[in-house]
């Protein structure tokens, strides 16, 4: 190839095809700019709001922010439970965690002993992705902001201000209110509003037993959300709070429960095992449900450990048992009230004499008194509570009727009051003796003198005593108990619309002055003065057999091993003249239930009348005026009277005309 | 200053004149591209000089010095340093491939002492030299149907197949590309036009099927369905699409992109930094940049136009095409109308080798403006 060899016409030539392709070239990089033009146009104009969209899912995320968990309070607005700041530590799993370096790292802050990290680790390991889980509860804020400070550099670790519940009474409560709980996958159901795997996240408690799981998802609330930036490697940049969600409080629960006789009711108990009940007998509102011993509800919320949880599980005073619903036992003389009204109902005459001798032969076998009551009517059986009148008052109505009036009263019945746990109990009768005793489905004459003193088949709780009580201070009205006021603001029903009691007024009288006569004379002498004036209360006690006698083991009263001892019952009201309020007291093996658990019934009440304005009112007399001694006042220098020294002078002016 | 002046002998080799021939529109554009790129750099630092955006206005007053220096320097240097030149970037590729450095999966990098070498850049000017010099003496019946052809064929799928073993397609597609639009440019028969076409439309299925790497296949069916794995590969089509998008028309505001300064974006300083101008600046700043690209490469074009030596004319013609190639490629790629290759926007990306490349290139098409009347063949005149 030789430079001459190359022709101009040929160069010309060259040069023209040159210019037509690299115009060419350039039409086809105007074509793909164009093109990209185009794409652009589409991206940024078209499709803008999709890409927006994506890009803002990209930048923020909303971080659920937990809802406060609902107040419970007592009638007066007393808080029985709330919520107070709580500094937590959380870990959850992300890019980068290495979990068993991390919670290493983190035991140099928090005490993170190597059983737990291993547990922790086992937690984190399972838990998904992302899903916080809680390493530590209520820190210190030292703890806190020394955590706070190095948790940059520790991927997936946050430390943040949460809520944890709190009981302030925490024993007196504990059965009634319940407490919360850590959410378990075992509590998420397939369907409804359990379903939410949300419930997870740390900042979710789950109501256990009592108010707080009765209304779990009225308590619980909805959960907001916070906007927060985040970049690509999900670490928070910023938060929006304008972009918030704001979470829902979970409703106020307005118990009928009144705080101050409640803690009275766990301090008069101490040690001692049973349960008091009070109502309000003008409507039913329940004003004490107490069952002791007791637990603190905030060791729960914590968690307990292992060695705290045996030592309730296996205490023989059985704390974490809500005796006030969920014990049954033989009601004893207390019943006799009944057996009473039944015989009355049913033309029995009061005025009819029996003679206790302390034994009486009946049926083949001999049926004892504990002392010798010699002659007595039935006001004068109801008070000193005669065993062989009642053996033979029973015997006159026999088991059906007495059942009947037991079941008016709520006796051997369940009530809606809003927390679950009532064991019905039962009320004998011939029908119960046919259904349950298939060998022996006959009731035998020898089976209704014990029905008549409250011992046999017969065994009830705490709250059916109290509803017997207060329906019969009531005198009138089938009152229902309530616990819960209030939902939200929204009241709940009353207990005393539900109709009346199909007796004769004059025969609940009767067997009221019977029992305003057993704190007066009768078994409970003395335990009428309540010292508060002309406010006197009625009751009747009750001694229940635990075990046979005969066997060996029953012990009366208050000797011998506990669990053997008798129970001590008291069921009373007060004022004896329009009653207020009804209480029953149970003291298991409590031995005599006048002097062992009427004066604790007592003071339950003293404690709710001092409460009630209108029973204050009552007892406060005026104070005499003082004399004020006449002031010697120089007439050239006139002071100004204070407007209180005014006062005193115009009452003085008035008093002594 | 005439044209008569210009037309006595030694005239156009004084200094004063070839400076005043030099394009300084065309040099006001790539700076502004330059200067679009060093303000998003700013932007993604999180408005800060550092790391990026200092560098990358220093690089560029270095490589405008250097594409100034090489605009002055004769096109017959340039004539016949061509041959040397793609012997040299051959070598070296070859070389690459014996002892080259291991980054990243790939061999790309020669390291002399402090230097690193990258055999494929120096490749890219040597190509279009090599091409241009060998069409200059060839006759247009000849560059249209002949065996002549051949040494064309080789002179590009030598190096092509050295670069893509390394492996680096996407500047073996812009080697590829570049050497037949040469070769097009030259006067290449459309008949051997519509055939080789078609025989890349039958050879490209299969070499996918065969001849990829694993990366380089998921890349491309990523590439088809962005969507099937958005945190996968297809993250970053997906994210780029994202920043575009919700770029609109005029932007989420300098320094407000969430998807770069949040990191949402990969590679936001150097292969999708268009991405990022498109979401802070919309596509009103978008259309803008473009806009400034089609006027380089216009203004590139015009030169190889008012070449008369064939030599200038292909030279000019083939850098003007590689830097079109550029600006297409990683155009499409960050807009996902193509599959992910390692092409950054030329003067807008930061990075130094393909900065000083881009203006090696643009000093050439200079020296052929500047140059322009000049016999690349004779003795007559000076080197410089």
């Amino acid at each position: 190839m030789s430079e001459p060899s190359i022709f101009f016409a040929e160069v010309n030539e060259r040069q023209g095809v040159f210019h037509r392709r690299a115009f060419l070239l350039g039409g086809f990089a105007g074509v793909g700019l164009i093109a990209l033009g185009a794409q652009l146009g589409r991206l940024q104009l078209l499709e803008s709001e999709r890409y927006t969209k994506l890009s803002a899912s990209n930048q923020f995320n909303f971080k659920m922010t937990p809802p406060p968990r609902g107040l419970i309070v007592d009638r007066n607005g007393v808080v029985l439970a709330s919520n107070r700041p709580n500094f937590r530590l959380m870990v959850a799993k992300e890019k980068g965690l290495d979990a068993r370096a991390t919670l290493k790292t983190l035991a140099e802050f928090v005490p993170l002993d190597d059983g737990r990290q291993a547990r922790l680790f086992r937690e984190i390991s399972n838990a998904p992705r992302k899903a916080p889980v809680q390493i530590m509860e209520d820190m210190s804020w030292e703890q806190f902001s020394a955590i706070n400070i190095r948790a940059p550099e520790l991927p997936g670790v946050t430390a943040d201000m949460g809520e944890v519940r709190v009981y302030p009474y925490g024993g007196a409560f504990a059965h009634v209110i319940g407490y919360v709980a850590k959410v378990n996958k075992t509590d998420l159901t397939p369907s409804g509003p359990n379903a939410d795997p949300i419930l997870l996240n740390p900042g979710f408690r789950i109501g256990r037993q009592g108010v707080e799981e009765a209304f779990d998802l009225d308590l619980r609330g909805k959960p907001g959300a916070q906007k927060v930036e985040v970049d690509a490697n999900g670490h928070e940049v910023s938060t929006d709070p304008a972009g918030d969600i704001k979470a829902i409080p979970g409703k106020e629960i307005v118990l009928t429960l009144d705080a101050d006789i409640q803690n009275r009711a766990m301090e008069v108990f101490g040690a001692q095992s049973g349960a008091a009940v009070m109502m309000d007998c003008r409507n039913g509102d329940i004003l004490c449900l107490y069952s002791g011993p007791s637990f603190d509800a905030n060791k729960f919320v914590r968690g307990l450990t292992g060695p705290e949880y045996k030592a309730l599980a296996q205490y023989d005073h059985k704390p974490l048992f809500n005796k006030a619903l969920t014990a049954t036992y033989p009601p004893g003389s207390t019943f006799k009230t009944l057996v009473a009204l039944t015989c009355l109902e049913h033309g029995f005459d009061p005025a009819t004499v029996h003679v206790c001798n302390r034994a009486w032969a009946w049926g083949g076998r001999v049926w004892h008194c504990d002392k010798v009551h010699g002659a007595l009517d039935l006001k004068g059986a109801i008070a000193q509570s005669c065993d062989i009148y009642f053996y033979q008052a029973a015997l006159t109505v026999g088991p059906d009727r007495i059942a009947a009036v037991a079941r008016r009263f709520g006796l051997g019945d369940t009530f809606d009051i809003g927390i679950p746990g009532q064991k019905p109990g039962l009320v004998p009768d011939t029908a119960y003796k046919k259904r349950h005793f298939p060998k022996d489905p006959v009731w035998h004459p020898g089976e209704t003198p014990s029905m008549g003193i409250g011992q046999g088949y017969t065994h009830l709780n705490p709250l059916q005593l109290c509803v017997q009580a207060a329906r019969l201070a009531n005198g009138r009205k089938a009152l229902h108990p309530r616990l819960i006021h209030s939902v939200g603001g929204v009241e709940q029903p009353s207990g005393a619309a539900f109709g009346d009691l199909p007796f004769e007024a004059k025969h609940i009288d009767f067997v009221r002055a019977a029992m305003a006569a057993v704190t007066v004379s009768g078994t409970a002498a003395g335990l009428s003065d309540m010292g508060l004036g002309d406010i006197k209360m009625a009751g009747k006690s009750g001694t229940a057999q635990a075990f046979n006698y005969a066997s060996g083991h029953g012990q009366h009263g208050a000797t011998g091993e506990w669990k053997y001892r008798d129970h001590a019952w008291f069921i009373a009201f007060a004022p004896v003249e329009e009653p207020r309020y009804a209480v029953s007291v149970l003291v298991e093996h409590g031995g005599f239930g006048a002097s062992t658990s009427g004066p604790l019934a007592r003071e339950l009440l003293r404690v709710a009348l001092l409460k009630d304005p209108e029973i204050r009112a009552k007892i406060e007399k005026p104070m005499p005026a003082p004399e004020i001694p006449q002031v010697e006042t120089d007439p050239d220098v006139v002071d100004p009277p204070t407007p209180a020294a005014a006062a005193v002078q115009t009452a003085q002016q008035q008093t002594t005309p | 200053m005439t044209v008569s002046a210009l037309t006595r002998p030694g005239e156009r080799d004084r200094l004063i004149n070839k400076v005043a021939e030099i394009d300084w529109l065309f040099c006001l554009t790539i700076s502004l591209i330059a200067g679009a790129g060093a303000v998003m750099l700013f932007s993604i630092a999180g408005s800060s000089w550092e790391p990026w955006a200092a560098k990358h206005l220093g690089r560029y007053a270095l490589c405008f010095g250097v594409m100034i220096l090489l605009s002055l320097i004769s096109l017959r240097v340039w004539f016949l340093l061509a041959y040397p030149i793609y012997a040299v970037g051959f070598l070296l590729l070859v070389a690459v491939d014996l002892v080259g450095h291991h980054a990243l999966g790939a061999q790309r990098w020669l390291q002399a002492g402090p230097i690193t070498i990258q055999p494929s850049e120096i490749m890219k000017i040597g190509l279009v030299l090599a091409l241009a010099r060998f069409y200059h003496g060839l006759s247009g019946k000849s560059a249209q149907l002949s065996w002549w052809l051949l040494v064309p064929a080789v002179l590009i799928l030598a190096p092509v197949a050295l670069v893509a073993k390394e492996p680096d397609l996407g500047t073996a597609i812009l080697m590829l590309l570049t050497g037949a639009m040469v070769v097009v440019l030259a006067g290449l028969s459309w008949r051997l036009i519509a055939a080789g076409v078609l025989g890349l439309a039958a050879v490209v299925p299969a070499v996918i099927m065969f001849g990829l790497h694993g990366y380089q296949k998921q890349r491309l069916t990523t590439f088809m369905s962005p969507e099937n794995d958005p945190s996968g590969s297809g993250y970053h089509i997906l994210q780029s699409k994202i920043a575009l998008g919700s770029g609109g028309l005029l932007g989420k505001g300098y320094g407000l992109g969430s998807q770069s300064q949040l990191n949402f974006l990969p590679e936001k300083q150097t292969d999708f930094i268009f991405a990022t101008l498109a979401e802070e600046f919309g596509f009103v700043g978008c259309a803008f940049i473009l806009v400034l690209y089609a006027a380089v490469i216009f203004m590139a074009l015009r030169t190889s136009y008012l070449s008369h030596s064939h030599f200038g004319r292909l030279a000019a013609a083939g850098v003007t095409a590689t830097f079109a190639l550029y600006v297409l490629i990683n155009g499409s790629m960050v807009m996902g109308l193509a599959p992910v290759v390692g092409v950054p926007m030329p003067l807008l990306s930061y990075g130094g080798t393909v900065m000083l490349t881009v203006m090696v290139g643009f000093g050439l098409v200079m020296a052929v403006r500047v140059h322009r009347y000049a016999e690349v063949t004779s003795g007559k005149g000076s080197l410089l």
